[in-house]
């Protein structure tokens, strides 16, 4: 057997691998995504001391490796007795890690909103979390999803890092492979290629999403 | 954490350092070199790079580092720990700073070309005394806030082995049995490195919007 | 034998995207004189000026500064670039935009060439700037960096850049189109000393006024050709063209 066609025997790693990479991607980005609006809405709308908590903790992620904090929940966390499996540290680290990042781009949008919309909404009656989530909100995507591709891209490679804390997921696939047969080169390239297919994928639903945004007078950010 | 723990976090923090200030040196000039040869426009040489960029971009650091430490004995080469490091990090920067540059390029007005050729510049005086030294100043920020990145990804190297400031902590660890404070010291490190770069990239930025006019 | 003018344009064309801009163009410029060009905007005035120091390589027709061809050399071939720099070097040109390079300050920006195109010492390159720099009322800027000068000091630094090759002749291209109305006068001043010095110059413009007080000849372009040339007062007062009439009234009006 030629050392491609190992690999073809082997198939079904891979499959698991990248489904298992998808699903802590699809993870990351749905719960990353949806704790990173509530945090805007939480600069938004709430009380000083929680307005100065949320900005520290977007500050402090962002001065981070993203590993550190797996590190943090993985080994880290058993010390306060909390016990994650190595997935459910790597699915928690990186929807608090990419939550902030969500939250700091949508963030830099909001600043550039004009009040005027906020007033026009208030004098309609809209109350505040109607407001947010049916006028604001949309408008940041719109306003920022170059920005969001791009951190959905490192969102995708962070996932990798997850190996170092034993999830079994595409990268480790390789891994496992080349180590059983001595056949890294091939197994590597397999999973690059991988990547770089979702990659490419990901650039053209930003691609696209920018033409449907462009119709509506929104400015590629 | 006694003393030790701390001589041990430190020297991690050498490691990283060390191996991420030599990529990124290597990464800024090769990316430089490389936004140039884009620039020539030479046909499949021009293609061939541009792939390099689009895989390089989207290959996670980890897999990258494995890829090469694995791949190079199956070539008969016998490759060192930290080079392998270093060659997974520069190959990694390297293509998005070449991106960076050929944007500086891009942006460059053509006004000062005429006005350095009217004055009798050659283009490769030109390019050296004018095109230059502008590219650095106004590029500096984005290549700072690539340098941040590249910081924030080198934990990766810690997979083959190499004992930086994150895998430093499992070695501590292994010996106190407690992980959770190298892991915050590792952590609060980390911060105040790429605080600093942050504080950089704000100087750089003031820099450039002088030169934005 | 007679003396060769300083610029020499024969049936000059030149298109851009098939659409013809300069249409067999021919103007002589001797030592000394001033001529400046005139014509609405999209005549090809511009385009004219921007030739002579080949920024745009012209389709038909040649050049000759003071006898010489620039952009072809005496075999036909197309000059390369350092013969090329060399002929630009005896043009002083000055921009719409000012073009000033804003990483340099304001002696620097003057002594730039002098030191990497001419090799001149630093410590002369610099005396010689300071001494440009007092001629246009510079001089106390010399340290500024350009952002923090008004369009009237840039252009008048720019102005200085220029002299400081010493060039032959002075090519402005519309040299107060991007100027506040109040900075204007102060760069037409600069200028109108220059042509009083003896300077030989091509100026590029929208000031009648102006053209007409500093003028020896005075070109009027119309769709890439020239359709009068004559001396400024007889242009003024009694232009040959019913189109160039028109234009002088309806400047008159604004």
């Amino acid at each position: 057997m030629t050392d491609w066609q190992i690999l073809w025997a082997e198939r079904g790693v891979f499959v698991d691998g990248f489904l298992n990479t998808l699903q802590l991607f699809g993870l990351g980005t749905v719960l990353g995504f949806l704790l990173g609006c509530l945090i805007v809405f939480g600069l938004e709308g709430a009380k000083a001391p929680l307005r100065i908590a949320l900005r520290i903790f977007i500050d402090a992620m962002r001065l981070l490796p993203f590993l550190v904090l797996a590190y943090l929940f993985y080994y880290g966390l058993p010390s306060l007795g909390i016990r994650l499996s190595s997935w459910e540290a790597g699915v928690s680290a990186l929807v608090l890690y990419h939550g902030a990042y969500f939250a700091e781009i949508l963030r830099g949008a909001r600043v550039t909103l004009p009040p005027g919309q906020v007033e026009a909404a208030v004098a309609q009656g809209f109350s505040m979390p109607r407001m947010f989530l049916r006028l604001i909100l949309p408008q940041l995507v719109l306003k920022s999803r170059g920005v969001i591709g791009n951190q959905l891209i490192i969102l995708l490679k962070d996932t990798a890092f997850l190996v170092i804390i034993t999830v079994r997921e595409l990268t480790a696939a390789a891994n496992g492979l080349s180590g059983t047969y001595f056949i890294p080169m091939q197994a590597f390239i397999v999973v690059i290629g991988f990547y770089w297919i979702i990659s490419i994928a990901l650039e053209q639903a930003v691609n696209w999403m920018g033409r449907s945004g462009a119709k509506r007078g929104f400015k590629n950010a | 954490m006694d003393s030790t723990a701390w001589s041990m976090l430190l020297n991690g923090a050498w490691v990283t350092l060390w191996i991420s200030g030599v990529s990124i040196a290597l990464g800024v000039s090769l990316g430089l070199i490389i936004a140039l040869i884009r620039s020539a426009k030479i046909p499949f040489v021009h293609q061939v790079l541009g792939l390099y960029i689009s895989i390089a971009r989207a290959t996670p650091l980890v897999t990258l580092v494995l890829f090469i430490f694995l791949s190079a004995p199956t070539l008969g080469i016998n490759m060192d720990r930290s080079i392998a490091g270093i060659l997974a990090l520069t190959l990694n920067t390297t293509a998005f700073n070449a991106e960076i540059w050929r944007s500086a390029f891009n942006n460059f007005s053509n006004d000062q070309r005429e006005a350095a050729l009217a004055v009798g510049m050659t283009p490769g005086v030109y390019f050296r005394r004018i095109m230059l030294p502008q590219i650095v100043i106004t590029s500096l920020p984005s290549l700072v806030n690539e340098m941040s990145f590249l910081i924030k990804g080198s934990p990766a190297i810690a997979v083959i082995g190499i004992v930086d400031l994150t895998r430093v902590t499992n070695r501590i660890s292994a010996v106190t049995y407690e992980p959770l404070p190298p892991i915050l010291a590792a952590g609060a490190l980390y911060m105040v490195i790429i605080a600093a770069l942050v504080w950089f990239q704000r100087v750089a930025e003031c820099k450039a919007n002088r030169l934005a006019m | 034998m007679p003396e060769l003018p300083e610029v020499s344009i024969q049936k000059l064309s030149k298109q851009f995207d098939g659409v013809e801009v300069l249409r067999d163009v021919s103007l002589e410029v001797q030592r000394g004189e001033v001529v400046s060009i005139l014509g609405s905007s999209g005549s090809g005035k511009s385009t004219l000026l921007r030739c002579v120091n080949w920024l745009e390589q012209p389709d038909g027709g040649e050049i000759r500064i003071a006898g010489d061809r620039i952009g072809v050399k005496a075999d036909g071939k197309a000059m390369n670039n350092r013969d090329l720099a060399k002929v630009r070097s005896q043009l002083g040109m000055v921009f719409q935009s000012f073009n000033l390079w804003p990483h340099l300050n304001v002696l620097h920006n003057v002594t730039e060439a002098l030191i990497h195109v001419k090799g001149m010492k630093k410590a002369e390159a610099e005396t010689l700037a300071d001494e440009l720099l007092a001629k246009v009322g510079m001089a106390e800027k010399r340290s500024n960096y350009p952002y923090t000068l008004s369009g009237g000091q840039k252009q008048r630094v720019a102005i200085a850049r220029a002299l400081a090759m010493q060039p032959r002749v002075m090519l402005f291209d519309e040299p107060t189109s991007a100027l506040d109305p109040e900075l204007v006068g102060e760069v037409l001043a600069v200028i109108r000393d220059l042509s009083q010095e003896g300077y030989t110059m091509i100026i590029v413009t929208h000031e009648m006024e102006f053209a007409r007080n500093v003028s020896d000849q005075v070109v009027f372009l119309e769709k890439g050709k020239i359709i009068e040339k004559s001396a400024p007062e007889e242009f003024f007062v009694h232009p040959k063209t019913e189109r160039v009439r028109q234009f002088l009234e309806l400047d008159e009006k604004v």
